[in-house]
């Protein structure tokens, strides 16, 4: 059984596996290794399509795609940002549930998670279908600065997509374990530059025989080569005496600027053309308009770089290698700034849609003990941001600091305010600000169960570990009294277990609606095929029909046309059966005809005609 | 010792017979995980080769197909010794933790520190905000004092011939130089 490696990605997702020692992308039946992270539901809020279908009908009135949900995975709906971007991707945000971002869809609510879980379910069965039978486990990757709670929804998608999860890998490393970095000698360092179509991520490695560690970290969430193409989209309206375009005429230049981005990766100049009020506008850019165009746009990674530099406490000097991901590193100018940056030529030999996929189905090898690498590599990740709990007056303590490497465990003692309190509330909170409420609320414990004292005697035992996928787990003890206390858990990032399981079941249910709605629509195309066929021969050869025939066979034709309209497959089936036995005969009596129409004469080709048979 | 499963004779966190990662003991000594000598005087690169070393070994990464009570003991080794690193990899960190038997606390605090001292740092602190430039000399020199005091204590201790009684003043009065330094960028 092959492990497989998953890259969830904002935009495209794709799925990869290690074959004869190498690393390959799975492809669809159309030959591609990405498939768009789109989920399309009706109305009704029933998914459609997923993948190309769902993003073709993108913008259909019959229907919502959801893209980019990657962005809000993990995300809680009081989160002011988050009702931003789902207004700006037109997301219908369900309001009342703060602890769960939901969109509402006709009358269901549809989670991040669930959309991103049939992006999961549709990779996972391509790669079954390619390796010929399961794969064993995944390892899926995630940006490096994901927080806890959206690691937890991502494992969450993979629950609900039946997926065994081995381990979440954050990109960065994946994309320099796909390069080979891991040869590297004593303490270099390895930048990787991922810019992607909407989001900036840049890490800093360092690699030490055989072993990766992410020494830091830093991104813009909102910086990517849609971008690039949607300034050039507005500086082409804008010479086409277009100042205010609708969404259609804005969507449509936006697209043939894409188109114009690709064609100048290789070319010094390239002609846009654009449909607007039926007149047809040329417009000609060289490569340099673009690049004076997208340079500060592109600048703004270079902010992010040195903010991972400082992080790391190192200077451009001190890399040794870079890294490209995403996209968006294929434009020319990209990998000029980067090299310039960084004063190294960054590598480009693969994919750099790919790059992420690769590494993770390579320690998703690893991850089965029988890889020849797996004695000597070993993947170390960090905790993006300081793990901590609200202590008086709303202030933070924190209990582990932001780039700590993982596994990483601490335990802290803390005491009771007022005489007899019985229980404590433990509030976690994930972040760098000082104050709660500045910081990502993760979970509220309660410990209950404690012993009447008076305030500051007991002595609460506050327990973090972040395990090597970096998720948390919390545990208190009241240690003087040695009671028992009970712990509550209560996420208020995303799903608790139960709803997980709800969807899981609601999943295998629309599973069998979807299997049954499938069989009676085979069952009508089917009855159909048989109506149309008897018919035409009652036309044709209307003087071989026998007896009451004529009427017997209008009377149960009619009574399988009403069948197929209405929704009960069985009965479809049992009358089509039924019109195929009783017209037996006039059918044996048509091919009879034939044959002797042939033997009297008739040419072959004739007859073969008649019998439709190829001649 | 000998292992859990197996009952072979053991050395280190994982049985070189059977491949059990052997239980991981309640509040271990930093140095004794890392396999280190109890010493200030420690280079980064010992500490980091150490870590290493036993990474390989114990990561949760090399138990992913064992069963989950290794793959729990295999997770609490790690955490034990990335927090024994992160501590002993610091000089101040290490020095503390020698002296206290803890981690240092992430703010400045500790001891009670002679009141000339404490007026010292007030005053340099002060005058940091209005010209840094004009103090740094001042606090550099104070501060490469305190850490040769320092260092002094902890070689003759190192040496079997002193107690690190003074340890901990020290080093509440290089935290709080260290503050005074950043302010003098």
């Amino acid at each position: 059984m092959a492990n497989i490696g998953i890259d969830l990605g904002t935009t495209h997702s794709l799925v990869a596996v290690v074959l004869s020692g190498k690393a390959r992308c799975l492809l669809d039946d159309d030959e591609r290794a990405l498939l768009p992270s789109a989920v399309r539901y009706d109305l009704e809020g029933v998914p459609q399509a997923v993948g190309w279908p769902a993003l073709e009908r993108a913008g259909e009135a019959d229907g919502i795609t959801f893209t980019s949900v990657k962005r809000f995975m993990g995300r809680s709906a009081s989160d002011g940002r988050v009702a931003e971007e789902a207004r700006r991707f037109g997301y219908d945000l369900v309001e009342d549930d703060e602890r769960v971002l939901r969109f509402r869809v006709g009358s269901r609510d549809v989670t991040p998670v669930e959309v991103s879980s049939y992006v999961l379910r549709l990779l996972h069965a391509r790669a079954e279908e390619c390796l010929f039978g399961r794969p064993g486990g995944a390892v899926i990757t995630v940006p490096a600065y994901f927080d806890d709670a959206q690691r937890q929804a991502t494992r969450d998608a993979a629950r609900l997509a039946n997926i065994d999860v081995l381990r979440l890998l954050n990109e960065p490393t994946a994309a320099a374990l796909a390069y080979g970095l891991d040869k590297a000698q004593d303490g270099e360092k390895v930048v990787v530059y991922d810019l992607g179509g909407g989001t900036f991520d840049v890490s800093i490695l360092e690699l030490d025989d055989g072993i990766f560690q992410v020494l830091s970290t830093a991104g813009d969430t909102a910086l990517g080569g849609d971008d690039f193409d949607q300034a050039l989209a507005r500086v082409l309206l804008q010479q086409a005496g277009v100042t205010e375009p609708d969404g259609l005429t804005f969507r449509r230049a936006v697209r043939a600027a894409e188109a114009a981005k690709r064609a100048l990766t290789d070319a010094e100049q390239t002609t846009i053309v654009l449909e607007h009020d039926g007149t047809r506008i040329e417009a000609g850019i060289t490569r340099a308009d673009f690049e004076r165009l997208i340079a500060p746009i592109v600048a703004r990674t270079g902010e992010a770089c040195a903010q991972a530099l400082r992080d790391a406490g190192l200077t451009p000097d001190d890399i040794d290698d870079v890294v490209l991901v995403g996209g968006s590193t294929r434009v020319p100018y990209v990998r000029r700034y980067v090299q310039e940056a960084f004063g190294k030529e960054p590598h480009i030999e693969l994919d750099p849609d790919q790059v992420v996929a690769l590494g993770a189905a390579m320690q998703a090898d690893i991850l089965t003990g029988s890889s020849e690498l797996a004695d000597d590599m070993l993947l170390l990740d960090i905790v993006p941001l300081s793990l901590g709990i609200e202590t008086m007056g709303g202030v933070v303590e924190r209990l582990i600091p932001r780039c700590s490497t993982i596994p990483a465990s601490h335990a802290q003692t803390f005491t009771t305010h007022v005489d007899g309190q019985n229980a404590v509330d433990i509030h976690i909170v994930q972040g760098e600000r000082e104050l709660v409420k500045d910081n990502r609320s993760l979970a509220r414990f309660k410990l209950t169960g404690l012993p009447s004292m008076p305030a500051g005697v007991p002595r609460v035992k506050v327990q973090f570990m972040v395990d090597a996928d970096g998720i948390l787990r919390v545990s208190a003890t009241e240690e003087l009294t040695g009671t028992v206390a009970s712990l509550e858990v209560q996420p208020s990032y995303g799903l608790s277990d139960e709803e997980i399981e709800d969807m899981l079941e609601e999943a295998i249910d629309n599973a069998e609606t979807d299997m049954d709605e499938r069989l009676l629509i085979d069952a009508r195309v089917e009855a159909e095929q048989i109506v149309h066929h008897i018919e035409k021969a009652i036309r044709d050869d209307g003087e071989l029909l026998e007896g009451d025939e004529a009427e017997r066979f209008g009377a149960l034709v009619g009574e399988l046309k009403a069948a197929m309209a209405g929704g009960d497959r069985q009965r479809i089936q049992d009358l089509s059966k039924q019109v195929d036995e009783v017209t037996a005969p006039f059918a044996q009596r048509r091919i009879e005809r034939d044959l002797e129409l042939a033997l009297s004469g008739r040419s072959t080709a004739e007859v073969s005609r008649t019998l439709g048979i190829d001649a | 010792m000998t292992c859990w499963t197996c009952n072979e004779s053991v050395q280190g966190p994982v049985c070189a017979g059977c491949g059990a990662i052997q239980p991981p003991r309640p509040d271990p000594d930093y140095f004794e995980v890392l396999g280190l000598p109890r010493r200030y005087h420690l280079g980064e690169r010992d500490v980091e080769k150490a870590w290493r070393t036993l990474s390989r070994k114990v990561h949760p990464d090399r138990f992913a197909g064992r069963r989950a009570v290794e793959r729990r003991m295999s997770l609490q080794w790690t955490a034990t010794i990335n927090e024994a690193r992160r501590v002993l990899r610091d000089p101040m960190q290490r020095a503390h933790y020698l002296a206290t038997g803890r981690a240092a606390p992430e703010e400045a605090g500790g001891p009670q520190l002679d009141p000339d001292f404490m007026e010292t740092i007030f005053e340099l602190q002060l005058e940091a905000r209005v010209d840094p430039e004009g103090v740094r000399e001042q606090v550099e020199t104070l501060r490469a004092q305190v850490e040769g005091e320092l260092d002094e204590v902890f070689s003759r201790w190192e040496e079997g011939e002193g107690p690190l009684d003074a340890a901990e003043d020290l080093l509440a009065r290089l935290r709080y130089l260290g503050t005074a330094a950043r302010l003098t960028g």
